[in-house]
This record gives structure tokens, C-alpha cells and sequence, in this order.
């Protein structure tokens, strides 16, 4: 199957902007398409390894980041498509590289529901799927992308998607974001990260992605089986600690996390109540990316495995 | 006095001092403690007056203390009346 990296440079930008470019991610099919240059270069930096889908491919979302009309060339703004349709207002050209992944977000986000879906990080070691939920700013990007840098895999940076009734985990992997300081964290913790276009003062201020594919089997779309649920808290003043959490209490703060626990309804309830009884629960306190990791590796479940 | 829940919902119970609730009636889930966790569980079976709950509740306690009991039991009616859990007829 070939990968976008195998395009001739005059192919990608040709199949770009006109909407040609399928890419297997996950389960799903996104076909991308822009005519903006630093959309394209992003495109190339953060998914170079992806998996071209091909021409008959069933395509799951059609996503666009398009300047459209002299108006907005002059304006400087372009716009987030799914279905040739704009959901949102225009954004300024420089911030549409992280529109577009926040827009390939929000097509998961809002449009699938075969699967119990938490607002969470998911990485593995061996076999073994650790599932990070957290709310914007608790540094679960920030770990998340550590953690792919030192040898765990990246399944997702913003989705858990749960088969209900299992303890699995589908993968999704796509680029990670990173805001404000934890860009130069993650840059400074190792010379490997590789990160695509910097888009400034969105709402969420500075924001960039990092590649996320960085191990041989991160295209593998066999599900995974979950083993732990760790809420994770970046806290400078704080005792760094990884300590259990009792799983009743787990099971309402990962459902404040999900995407749709509440449109499932007992469904989601029974999808959840498998998952919990099936992870051990942790919080995760920590200031210290190696700290986090090495208490990451050690997880109990994992010393059969390294 | 007659208590009933809106709905035969569903607990999950990993034998910790709290249980979650989840109520088909309204759709939400709450996290209760364990001995409301019973007093639901109990109604979800069938409607009962205070008396048979109290017997019910009496019976699977380590407590000679009826007055103790009847206090916990009649304020945790009132909060899961609150969360429109339970009704009363």
C-alpha cells in the first residue's frame, strides 16, 4: 500500500488541492484537501507514513482547510469544510494548520458512536493499552508525547474509543497537540520530536503538533486491550505520585470525560462499567517527564511485557 | 408510606464504600454511597413502605441500634428523593 511519503512532490500538492488524498487513519478514512501551503507542509511534516487509502475506498470524513474566495484571501482567513460545508466561522491562514487537526478531532468526536468514546490519551507497551482521560491543561498531550519519545505507542492523543462490552481499545493514531510551554518541552526533552506548523494565538494560544507515528506497529489497527485508566495532573508545587483510585469513583470521572457515556445510556453505562472493572485506576501526579515515565514502566501489568 | 424508584436502574458495585447508579429514568448516573447503594438496589426490586425497607436495611447491618438506623435510613430517602431517584406515594 503506498504512503504519502511516496508521492512526487508535484503529485501531493496536485492531489491536495484537489481534494485526492485518502488517508487510512485508524479505522477511518479522512480525505484531506487544501490550498494552503502551510496546511500542505504540515501534511507532509506530521504524516509522511500514513497509508494511502485507494480511489474506491469507502471515505469516512471529507476535510478541507480552504481559502475560498478573493474575500478571503484578502482578509487573510480561511475555513474549516467537512462535506464541502463550514460548521465554524473563518480563522486567520496562520492558525489553520491546528484547525484542521482540531477539526479532524471534532468529525470523531461528534459523528461516531459505535464506540464509548473518552476525552483521553491512549498509549501502549506490548499488548497492554493504557488510557489517559483529561481535561485540557492536565498534561496528558504533554505525557502523551513523552511517552511516544521513550519507546510507548501512541494509539491516540485525544480519543479513547471503546467497543462496548469490551475492555478494548481501537487505535486512532494521529499527531499530538501541544500548547504554549509544553512545545518547548517536548522539544527540549528530546531532539527526536518532530514537529509540524506553529499556529499563534488561537484560543488555546500557542499551538503545535507533534508527529505520533514513531514506532514500527503504529499503523497496526488490531484493537488492544486496555489495562489501566490513569488520570494524569501536571502539578509544579506537588509530591509527584502514582496511587490507585478506587474504581467507582473512576467510573464517574471517566464518564464526565467521554464524549458520549450520556447519549448511549445504558448502554454506555454497561460499556463502562466493563472497562472499569477490567483497569486498575491510578492518579498520576507529576512535574517531571522522566519521573512520569519511569512510574508509567514500572505499572505492575507491564513487568511481563518489557 | 410507600417508596419506589422511577426506573430499574442499573448499580455497579466493586465493594468500595460507594456504588454508581445508573437511573433509566432520567438518564444520569450518580455516585451514592453504599448504603444508599442498598436502599436503591432494595426499591428497584419492588415499592416498599418505610417499615419493610427498615426491616430490610435492619436486617442486613451489624447494628442493634434501631434509632442510628431509622436516622440514616430517613435521610438518605430524603437526599435520593432529591436526586429524583426514588418517589413516594
Amino acid at each position: 500500500m503506498q504512503l504519502l511519503k511516496q508521492l512526487a512532490p508535484d503529485e501531493f500538492s496536485r492531489r491536495l488541492s484537489q481534494g485526492d488524498m485518502p488517508l487510512r487513519i485508524g479505522p477511518y478514512v479522512y480525505n484531506l484537501q487544501s490550498n494552503l501551503p502551510g496546511v500542505a507542509a504540515g501534511i507532509q511534516t506530521l504524516y509522511p507514513d500514513f497509508r494511502l487509502a485507494g480511489r474506491g475506498d469507502f471515505v469516512d470524513y471529507n476535510v478541507a482547510l480552504l481559502c475560498r474566495n478573493t474575500v478571503q484571501r484578502l482578509r487573510g482567513e480561511a475555513e474549516f469544510l467537512f462535506d464541502m460545508k463550514a460548521p465554524f466561522d473563518p480563522i486567520p491562514i496562520g492558525q489553520a494548520y491546528a484547525f484542521l487537526e482540531w477539526g479532524m478531532n471534532w468529525c470523531v468526536s461528534l459523528h461516531t458512536n459505535e464506540y464509548l468514546k473518552l476525552h483521553a490519551a491512549v498509549v501502549s507497551r506490548g499488548e497492554s493499552a493504557v488510557i489517559m482521560p483529561g481535561t485540557p491543561g492536565a498534561g496528558k498531550s504533554t505525557l502523551c508525547a513523552a511517552l511516544g519519545l521513550s519507546g510507548w505507542r501512541i494509539l491516540s492523543d485525544e480519543h479513547a474509543m471503546i467497543p462496548p462490552n469490551t475492555t478494548e481499545v481501537v487505535p486512532l493514531c494521529r499527531p499530538v497537540g501541544l500548547k504554549n510551554e509544553s512545545i518547548e518541552v517536548i522539544r527540549s526533552f528530546s531532539a527526536d520530536a518532530v514537529l509540524g506548523p506553529v499556529s499563534k494565538e488561537t484560543h488555546k494560544g500557542v499551538v503545535a503538533h507533534m508527529k505520533a507515528d514513531l514506532q514500527p506497529d503504529s499503523h497496526d489497527t488490531k484493537h488492544l486491550r486496555a489495562r489501566a485508566m490513569i488520570f494524569p495532573r501536571y502539578a509544579r508545587d506537588e509530591p509527584q505520585q502514582l496511587s490507585p483510585r478506587r474504581r467507582t469513583d473512576s467510573f464517574i470521572l471517566a464518564a464526565y470525560h467521554s464524549f458520549n457515556y450520556s447519549l448511549l445510556c445504558e448502554t454506555g453505562f454497561e460499556a463502562m462499567k466493563t472497562l472499569i472493572e477490567n483497569v486498575d485506576c491510578y492518579d498520576l501526579v507529576y512535574h517531571d517527564l522522566d519521573w512520569a515515565i519511569r512510574a508509567m514502566d514500572g505499572l505492575p501489568f507491564l513487568q511481563g511485557e518489557q | 408510606m410507600t417508596w419506589r424508584t422511577h426506573s430499574k436502574g442499573q448499580l455497579y458495585d466493586a465493594n468500595e464504600s460507594t456504588v454508581v447508579y445508573f437511573d433509566a429514568y432520567s438518564g444520569d448516573t450518580h455516585l451514592l454511597t453504599d448504603f444508599a447503594g442498598f436502599v436503591v438496589q432494595q426499591l428497584s426490586r419492588q415499592p416498599l413502605t418505610t417499615g419493610e425497607l427498615m426491616r430490610a436495611v435492619a436486617d442486613s447491618v451489624d447494628s442493634d441500634d434501631i434509632l442510628d438506623l431509622e436516622e440514616a435510613l430517613t435521610g438518605v430517602l430524603g437526599e435520593l428523593v432529591l436526586l429524583d431517584i426514588l418517589t413516594r406515594d
